[in-house]
């Protein structure tokens, strides 16, 4: 029980994870059968799974799967942005001290800079539709994503550098064919966290404006007092979190197989 | 081909705040042919001349602080085509099969502008059969044992067919076994693909097993404490090893470690 490194059948994960789960489920009901308005406060399991499959059926911007449709638009067009953009700067970072020492101070206060705060200053300038949102996921996660890469250009032991150097490597084939190739897993594992970032980012982004999308669902079900709506939001953003991020992690593991060999 | 170091003086800042750390003091060496093996003790910069000899810059400051580094009478700045360095880590990539580790080097302009893409195919053929792993080209290198990967990095070296191979204890990861037939596995490469080299180690038993020349140096700042000609003939044995030469010559190495001997003497206070 308390060795760090006792080996766990993923039989054994799976149901200790359940038990977590059914843990959880159990305390969330009977919190809502113990507190007085419960169904305000907290709503049910079951109210909520309840929700969950009414919003499935509903019309229009209200419905379910189209909310999801529109989060999962913005997350994956800001994504392609955020690596688009953050990779190549990351590197460039990486790969020279100079870069780096004129970007650092732009960049990397920004990780604990209020995303949220400069929101207006999003719409301000971007206005109220589409891309607004997007620069702002893109933001939210570029601030997080930048450093991170840097931070696996430069952790590839600087042997591979030397070598590349001696064989006659240009400073840019060295990065291209000894650095980069090593830095990858890591850079993989950066835009995991990225992802990861803009779905905690979704549903402020689509506060503003909000006619569509997850946020906009848990908005109007806040508006209408019904938590159960909230509660539902909430659990499909968590659920579509988890998705994207086994997706990727698989992708990783597919990608680069002899990770942790090197 | 002809390594020679003039007055070489390297100097870095030191690592925590002001002041300087002067590494090698002056070295005078000339290098020429067979396998030179400089033996010192950890830190006594012994690395550092071997990468000056690469030309490669370590710790990217000004090499030699003062001093040259000549390679047949020009200077070892950047890369040079006739020599070629391995380490102690085999810095094979993971993601490349061993074939393509070994091809690895063609990776880069200045090797493909130099040899063709058929000679490249043959000599990578050549170097995987030469080292014992002509069977194992497809295989990456997690699946290799940390000796076969030291041979796929002595073969990536050579494939290039330098004149001088600089290696910086290159099987100081070894179990003494392996070790053993990795030495002997150098030797017969060297008499195939006739190199230069020179091998830094801190290994007194490696050293008089594989050099026509053992140069001791001295703590830092370094300087060359000795230098010994070894005339038995390779491979040597056990038996050699044992013998009053051998024991003598040793003997004297461990003296001269701990600071006893003749040459710069008194500055050597290392226990090994």
């Amino acid at each position: 029980m308390w060795n760090p490194h006792e080996p766990l059948s993923a039989g054994t994960r799976r149901a200790l994870g359940a038990v977590g789960l059914i843990i959880a489920l159990l305390l969330w009901s009977g919190g809502n059968l113990m507190i007085d308005k419960g169904d305000y406060f907290l709503p049910a399991p079951w109210t909520v799974a309840a929700k969950l499959l009414s919003m499935l059926q509903a019309e229009g911007s209200l419905n379910l799967l189209t909310a999801v449709g529109w989060s999962l638009r913005r997350v994956l067009i800001a994504m392609v942005l955020v690596v688009g953009v953050g990779v190549p700067v990351g590197v460039l970072m990486g790969s020279s001290p100079r870069i780096n020492a004129v970007l650092s101070p732009l960049v990397d206060p920004m990780r604990s800079a209020p995303i949220v705060a400069v929101l207006p200053i999003i719409v301000l300038w971007f206005g109220i539709e589409e891309t607004a949102k997007v620069v702002f996921l893109w933001l939210g996660a570029a601030v997080f994503l930048i450093p991170m890469v840097r931070d696996a250009v430069v952790a590839v032991a600087r042997e591979h550098l030397i070598l590349a150097e001696d064989l006659g490597a240009t400073p840019l084939e060295a990065i291209r064919h000894s650095v980069l190739p090593l830095a990858m897993p890591r850079i993989f594992d950066a835009i995991i966290v990225a992802v990861s970032i803009e779905w905690t980012y979704i549903t402020v982004a689509e506060y503003v404006n909000a006619k569509a999308g997850l946020g906009y669902l848990i908005q109007t079900s806040k508006r209408l007092s019904a938590n159960d709506g909230v509660f539902a939001g909430i659990l499909v953003i968590l659920l579509l979190a988890l998705i994207t991020d086994q997706v990727l992690k698989r992708l990783k593991r597919r990608l680069f197989p002899w990770e942790g060999e090197a | 081909m002809k390594i020679e170091v003039n007055q070489a003086v390297q100097e870095y800042p030191a690592p925590n705040g002001d002041g300087i750390n002067r590494v090698l003091d002056g070295i005078d060496l000339t290098l020429d042919g067979g396998i030179n093996m400089l033996l010192g003790p950890s830190g006594c910069g012994k690395s550092t001349l071997l990468k000056l000899m690469g030309g490669v810059r370590p710790l990217g400051v000004v090499s030699p602080t003062s001093g040259e580094v000549l390679i047949d009478g020009k200077p070892a700045t950047g890369s040079h085509d006739d020599v070629v360095m391995v380490f102690q880590r085999y810095l094979n990539r993971p993601d490349l099969t061993v074939r393509e580790n070994v091809a690895f080097p063609f990776r880069f302009k200045l090797w493909r502008d130099k040899v063709p893409v058929a000679e490249r195919n043959e000599r990578v053929d050549e170097m995987l059969e030469a080292v014992g792993l002509a069977d194992k080209g497809s295989h990456r290198p997690s699946q290799l044992s940390g000796g076969q990967n030291q041979r796929v990095a002595l073969a990536r070296a050579l494939v290039l067919r330098p004149k001088i191979l600089l290696a910086d204890e290159p099987f100081g990861a070894l179990d003494a076994q392996i070790r053993a037939e990795m030495q002997q596995l150098l030797i017969d490469l060297i008499d195939k693909y006739p190199t230069n080299v020179v091998f830094v180690t801190h290994d007194i038993t490696e050293a008089l097993l594989l050099g026509d020349r053992v140069i001791v140096l001295s703590t830092p700042p370094a300087n060359v404490a000795d230098d010994i000609a070894i005339a038995e003939p390779r491979p040597r044995s056990e038996n050699w090893l044992r013998s009053t030469e051998a024991t003598r010559l040793s003997d004297r190495i461990i003296d001269l470690l701990r600071g006893h001997g003749p040459g710069t003497g008194g500055q050597v206070r290392v226990t090994v």
